[in-house]
């Protein structure tokens, strides 16, 4: 078994690959064409690289990306999850229409005195952030540069906690509008997913409950006078897991 | 409205890639769930940046996204992993050379070829699986994908030249693996 080393041999190696894929000028062709003729190591080398992309294309098997992964990206960037295959042209209609005209049942359960809509805008604003360039106003980890950002854009700045040593990192905040008031929601990360975490001050009804609508899972609670709402396509469990965590950390 | 105008790019533009997504991330990861999850991250991301796209190969631009998503998703969750592909800079130096397996002078080329062609399925995946993951992705792209060698140098951010020669070495160890195996 012998090493080739030498720097002009390596060169037509590459030049060989660069041939039978067809990357060569007209001249280099040529000049790699006579030396293929006249070397038969370049030539045997030639026909091992057509040999492999021949068995590369007709032999492995093509794997097409499954049907529940294009709905999921649908979800994830503002499409709606619809099952089966869905037509992506005609998804693209507004994601508030599919969640007010095709929810209802989800929804009912949802509603209460409580709740009076703020559900659907506690997702609706999770979702603009999720198809907005940026899905947060204000990008930081540090609870001290998230908490006065909101000063001045809202009358009253949200308990803002650090849970990244708890694996939800804080990614920011943005302010969102349920009815007719701004309010803000911090945004967390869990791997790749978001969490929006909305706060509405003054809750005069409290609220404890977990949903699931369209692929969000929801959790609102309230504490000290403030109706906490969660959201995210995290599973249940962990999203669960956030909010207990959000709920029992000293401020 | 605005937000139309980007789901409709994303359509355009993201959406006719999702097989190729995922064949990548799957080969670069060697696992389908994980191939899922890089691909929703990597269309959120493209989804996010597609107002800033300006123009250009639609495949090439998702596919480096794609790429991107995956490597960073292997430091988060596999740094082991990735750790080797640091360490890929000598073996990259290394230059291509003529295959070490076949013996000088004067041979029939036909059966050797012959017997490369016909490798079978399992013998290939297992021989890309080994490959060094630079050197994976690059093959993954050029035989099974299809780019041109710019087009990978753009994915995946290194100059034709790198391309030619990390082709040329995943080629010929994947040559060696089938003969080795018969």
């Amino acid at each position: 078994m012998t090493i080739v080393t030498h720097g002009e041999d390596d060169r037509a190696v590459l030049l060989v690959h660069a041939y039978v894929d067809g990357e060569l000028d007209p001249a280099n062709v040529i000049a790699l064409e006579q030396r293929m003729a006249a070397e038969p190591k370049l030539a045997a080398e030639q026909a091992r690289v057509v040999a492999l992309r021949r068995a590369l294309r007709e032999r492995l098997p093509q794997e097409a990306a499954p049907p529940s992964l294009e709905a999921r990206v649908g979800r994830t960037v503002g499409l709606t999850a619809a099952r089966a295959r869905p037509t992506w042209l005609a998804l693209a209609a507004s994601v508030l229409l599919a969640i007010f005209a095709s929810s209802g049942g989800t929804w009912y359960a949802l509603q209460s005195p409580a709740d009076d809509g703020t559900a659907e805008a506690v997702i609706a604003g999770h979702l603009r952030a999720l198809m907005a360039p940026q899905a947060i106003d204000v990008a930081s980890s540090d609870r001290h540069t998230v908490k006065p950002w909101f000063n001045g854009r809202i009358p009253q700045a949200p308990r803002v906690i650090d849970l990244a040593q708890d694996g939800f990192p804080l990614l920011g905040g943005r302010v969102d509008v349920v009815g007719r008031t701004p309010v803000p929601s911090l945004v967390y990360g869990r791997r790749q997913h978001l969490i929006s975490l909305t706060a509405i001050p003054d809750a005069s009804v409290a609220i404890d409950k977990s949903q699931s609508a369209r692929g969000y899972n929801v959790i609102a609670w309230t504490a000290d006078g403030v109706n906490y709402w969660a959201v995210s396509d995290l599973n249940p469990s962990e999203l669960q897991t956030f909010a207990r965590l959000f709920r029992d950390a000293p401020s | 409205m605005s937000g139309e105008d980007t789901r409709a790019r994303f359509e355009r533009i993201v959406r006719p890639h999702l097989g190729d997504a995922y064949a990548l991330a799957r080969w670069i990861t060697g696992d389908r769930a994980d191939a899922e999850d890089i691909v929703q991250e990597a269309c959120l991301r493209a989804f996010r940046a597609i107002n800033g796209y300006s123009g250009g190969n639609t495949r090439a631009w998702v596919l480096t996204i794609v790429r991107n998503t995956a490597y960073t998703w292997l430091a988060r969750n596999r740094s082991a992993v990735v750790t080797t592909v640091d360490d890929l800079a000598a073996t990259e130096h290394a230059n291509a050379s003529l295959a070490e397996a076949s013996a000088d002078g004067a041979y029939a080329a036909n059966p050797e070829s012959d017997l490369i062609a016909m490798a079978d399925a399992a013998r290939l995946e297992a021989a890309i699986a080994a490959l060094p993951p630079h050197f994976r992705d690059t093959l993954v792209l050029r035989d099974i994908q299809g780019l041109d060698y710019r087009e990978i140098a753009a994915v995946t951010d290194v100059p034709v030249g790198t391309v030619m020669s990390r082709l040329a070495r995943a080629r010929q160890r994947l040559i060696r693996a089938i003969e080795a195996g018969e």
